[in-house]
């Protein structure tokens, strides 16, 4: 009696943690939900962003080339198993150049539009709001020639 | 204790079903309205260092054959077969490196024809950029099937790109995560090569400033692209790619770059919001100079594909 209500279990556990994994978002599904997102840019390439919770905010970064006279758009997509709402800042050095959350008015933007006009090494610093934790995924697509 | 067993059981399968519906606690929390903690992380004084590590992740990106496909078309510049290589000279490729190298140069090749959807000549490409990358055991990324559909049937063209694109990352991501990081540099060079190639071409043909712009800007590139290759230097035959591509390195000292710099404009229209950078590139050299990078380019290329 012991070992069969022993195995019920593991088997009810097992069935329970695979239910919740099938409903989980794959990083691939969030590359395709951005890719949607981003509309008829034609995509570059993907960065797929996975922090822990943290104080300070954890940052991931990726150095990115990007040239001139190209229109570019960014589009995130957060996971919806994770809590975490990601931000994406475009810098140049020291300066931040692009954001898809802009503090001011408090507005987050699931894609936003870089216009280049210097080719070089820019920094992507993804990072999610409040320091939660979180996955997604960030697109990097092209839209035009300027 | 024996008598509890059934109840610790049960308690077991309520916790499961607690933590398998879980995730449901944690959706859509609407935080818009608070406001973004900068990380001090983000707060520094200095540039960002350009170390080899940093090096490494700017390979992913440093030549897109997609963006210099789209230069070209976006210059009206007509589709010219000949700048590309040929698929004949794919017996010319018998190393790994080599092949890695022809991964490159005719993947680069594989997104003009996309931009330019000429989806005839598509099948030949992917053709032979299937056999390299199965030759170098990386062919499971490369959606040849797919391809071939897509440009057989002329079905929608942007997934043409997307998943030639797509399959080209997942090539390098592979490469890199393998331990075989020496062939995604050598595929990255293939590609700048072939891309530079294609732009010095045009400039033979075309005297759009834009054009020549772009040739002296691949200063900047080479710049990441040598020090990338020089890590794996230890290899005889990157060893010797670096040799070939140092003359060109020494034409573009005399390429003078500079820039001014700006704030960025920030315009938001129906809900879409763009950022325009402000900053200028200046690009100068003289006409000798141009002439010899244009002719250094496409000398180097063709012994790379052993014309």
């Amino acid at each position: 009696m012991k070992r069969i209500l022993l195995a019920i279990a593991i088997i009810w556990v097992g069935i329970a943690f695979t239910a919740r994994n099938a409903n989980a978002q794959s990083e691939e599904e969030l590359v395709q939900i951005c890719g949607m997102i981003a509309g008829e840019a034609q995509y570059l390439k993907d960065f797929r962003v996975k922090l822990d919770a943290g104080d300070p905010p954890p940052v991931q970064r990726i150095p990115i080339l990007l040239k001139k006279d190209v229109k570019y758009r960014f589009t995130v997509c957060n996971s919806k198993d994770f809590e975490g709402k990601v931000v994406l800042q475009l810098f140049d050095n020291n300066r931040m150049l692009a954001t898809t959350y802009v503090i001011g008015t408090g507005k987050d933007y699931p894609s936003i539009d870089w216009v280049c006009t210097k080719t070089g090494a820019y920094h992507l610093f993804f990072s999610f709001r409040d320091g939660k934790a979180g996955l997604a995924v960030g697109l990097l697509s092209l839209v035009g020639m300027m | 204790m024996k008598s509890r067993f059934p109840i610790v059981i049960v308690a077991i399968c309520f916790l499961s079903i607690a933590l398998s519906s879980c995730k449901s606690c944690s959706k859509d929390k609407d935080n818009l309205g608070e406001e973004l903690v900068i990380p001090d992380s983000l707060k520094w004084d200095t540039p960002l260092p350009m170390g080899k590590p940093i090096i490494d992740e700017l390979m992913q990106n440093i030549s897109s054959p997609i963006e210099t496909a789209a230069l070209i078309k976006g210059l009206k510049i007509p589709f010219n077969k000949d700048y590309m290589a040929s698929t004949k000279q794919e017996e010319s490729f018998n190393t790994s490196f080599d092949k890695a190298l022809a991964l490159g140069i005719y993947g680069c090749d594989l997104g003009y024809l996309n931009m330019y959807e000429k989806t005839s000549f598509v099948v030949d490409y992917i053709s032979v950029i299937k056999r390299f990358a199965d030759d170098i055991q990386v062919g499971q990324f490369f959606d040849f099937e797919t391809l071939k559909r897509l440009a057989t049937n002329k079905e929608n063209l942007d997934s043409l790109i997307l998943i030639s694109q797509q399959s080209f990352n997942r090539i390098d991501s592979y490469l890199r995560e393998t331990n075989r990081s020496t062939l995604s540099a050598v595929i990255v060079a293939g590609l700048w090569v072939e891309g530079t190639y294609l732009t010095s071409r045009v400039a033979q043909t075309s005297n759009h400033p834009r054009i020549r712009e772009t040739i002296g800007e691949q200063k900047t590139i080479l710049g990441f692209l040598l020090p990338l290759l020089k890590a794996y230097s230890n290899d005889p035959n990157m060893s010797k790619l670096i040799t070939q591509l140092e003359p060109l390195k020494n034409l573009f000292d005399n390429v003078k770059i500079t820039y001014e710099l700006g704030e960025p404009e920030m315009i938001e229209v129906n809900g879409e919001l763009t950022f325009i950078q402000k900053d200028k590139q200046l690009v100068d050299m003289d006409d000798v100079t141009y002439k010899e990078i244009i002719s250094g380019i496409q000398t180097l290329r063709n012994s790379l594909i052993k014309l």
